[in-house]
């Protein structure tokens, strides 16, 4: 029976039916495939939603077997994930007011979550001063090009001279427009072609195959 | 001396970097700066909207950002849900993120008239965490009721009075879109394009771009820090915004300094390996 569930054809067959009603509803008003594709978008959300147990059972997985193997460096800080993640749903599952659990994830996980995002502006300032070096013409533009928007979005820009807010408002909105629409486009089609070739059955990387 | 000098410029070591960097952000909450914030057209254009939104119209706020982000965007969310609160304009909430409860539950922190001005069901709802990304916003344009069955607090669907007069994305006058990744483009495919509603955003610096490669179908886009300062401005209400500013000045200008010293150095260094 798994046998035949795992066969092509059939993972072939749903991608094309699910593809091509949501498609062929997306550009045509037919009230009967907007029923259906309306129940197989629903269905995508609870499928969506039971990704997140599958996710939590990899992690497991990942974690138990570091902890088996005494991965150098790793295996101590995955008991520690397992076992908050035990001990969270626990709580939260008992009373997600308890104290303790509304304050472990408002003042440790918020706290820890805002520190991480907030120390990529120090490696941002460590890769650009490496990064942006005048090593020819086009990096010289694409450098003062950067600082003009840096000089846009600060209103100190416009403190030390009124005109950067205006150049930098001129490269954001008119000068990098061009290739960045052109590489929007070309990514589209080839999203499209990508979607074709998808539901024609020309790819097989989403489902497993070479 | 002098090569050494030009060297030194051009390679300074990060730890060195990292510090100039703490430094320089402490000072201003030391001694604040407070340098002017001009407004830019793109959140003018979202306040104007919301202006223009009353007691008898739905906004949608969409979470689909995580607490990571609340240094960039949690002055723009409370700007903009206070602008709501004011305006009267009734309210759904839902989200993408698994941790948006405690992003919602800083919004009631630093807008406490959503529980005693506003009365739950009736004036606003909050339906929760959806999964399915794209899919989820585009079945939730055609059909709100097949997603949802109750709200986050369990209560079903047909007995929250707002939610009976939101059925599709027809029925919401405008989306205010909280992201800080592709959400906006979901938005703009399914609920603008497809249905016509008004989505606006409130976004990340990175984002700053979506405005010029989607002018049709954005009403504004609130760009980061900035994009809250701007918006404590409009509705006159200085808050985080207007003060984390001074962070946004410094470290902008740091950037600068950086990237001119260490073209200098590396320029001269090059000149005189000549």
């Amino acid at each position: 029976m798994s046998n035949v569930l795992r066969r092509r054809e059939i993972i072939l067959f749903i991608t094309g039916i699910v593809g091509g009603l949501n498609l062929f509803e997306y550009f045509f008003a037919v009230k009967e495939v907007a029923a259906v594709a309306s129940t197989i978008r629903t269905w995508v959300v609870v499928i969506s939603a039971f990704a997140l147990g599958l996710g939590i059972i990899t992690a497991f997985r990942v974690h138990i077997s570091h902890v088996k193997r005494r991965t150098k460096g790793q295996w101590p800080f995955s008991i520690w994930l397992m076992g908050f993640f035990v001990l969270l749903t626990l709580i939260g599952l008992w009373n997600p007011k308890f104290i303790v659990y509304d304050w472990t994830f408002k003042n440790v996980y918020v706290a820890l979550s805002t520190t991480l995002y907030a120390i990529t502006g120090f490696y941002i300032f460590s890769a650009a001063y490496r990064a942006f070096r005048a090593r020819n013409i086009e990096a010289a533009i694409l450098i003062i090009s950067g600082v003009l928007i840096l000089l846009r979005n600060a209103p100190i820009g416009e403190a030390i001279w009124t005109g950067f807010p205006i150049l930098g408002e001129w490269v954001l909105m008119k000068g990098q427009v061009g290739g960045m629409r052109t590489l929007t486009f070309v990514a589209a089609v080839g999203l499209v072609a990508f979607g074709i070739r998808t539901l024609l059955g020309m790819e097989r990387g989403y489902y497993g195959g070479e | 001396m002098s090569k050494n000098i030009w060297s030194k410029m051009a390679e300074v070591d990060r730890r060195v970097l990292y510090w100039v960097m703490f430094i320089a952000l402490a000072i201003p909450f030391i001694s604040p700066i407070g340098l002017p914030v001009p407004v830019t057209e793109t959140t003018k254009a979202v306040y104007d909207k919301v202006e223009t939104l009353g007691p008898k119209n739905i906004a949608l706020f969409s979470i689909a950002g995580g607490v990571s982000a609340w240094p960039e965007i949690a002055p723009s969310m409370v700007a903009v849900m206070r602008h709501l609160v004011k305006r009267e304009v009734k309210i759904v909430v839902w989200g993408f993120f698994v941790d948006q409860d405690i992003t919602l539950d800083m919004i009631l922190t630093n807008v406490p008239e959503l529980k005693t001005k506003y009365k739950y069901g009736e004036d606003w709802v909050y339906m929760g965490y959806i999964a399915g990304a794209e899919t989820a916003v585009a079945q939730l344009a055609s059909d709100v009721h097949a997603v949802f069955k109750a709200d986050k607090y369990g209560t079903t669907i047909d007995k929250l009075p707002l939610m009976q007069r939101v059925k599709t994305a027809k029925d919401i006058d405008l989306v205010l879109t909280v992201d800080t990744g592709s959400y906006i483009l979901y938005y703009i495919r399914h609920w603008n394009v497809g249905k016509g509603v008004p989505v606006a955003e409130i976004g990340i610096a990175m984002q700053a771009d979506m405005i010029v490669y989607y002018p049709v179908n954005l009403v504004g886009v609130m760009i980061g820090v900035r994009g809250g300062a701007e918006y404590e401005k409009l509705i006159g209400r200085l808050a985080d915004g207007t003060v984390r500013m001074d962070a946004i000045n410094v470290s902008h200008i740091l950037f600068i300094i950086a990237i001119v010293l260490a073209n200098i150095g590396f320029i001269m260094v090059r000149r005189m390996k000549k």
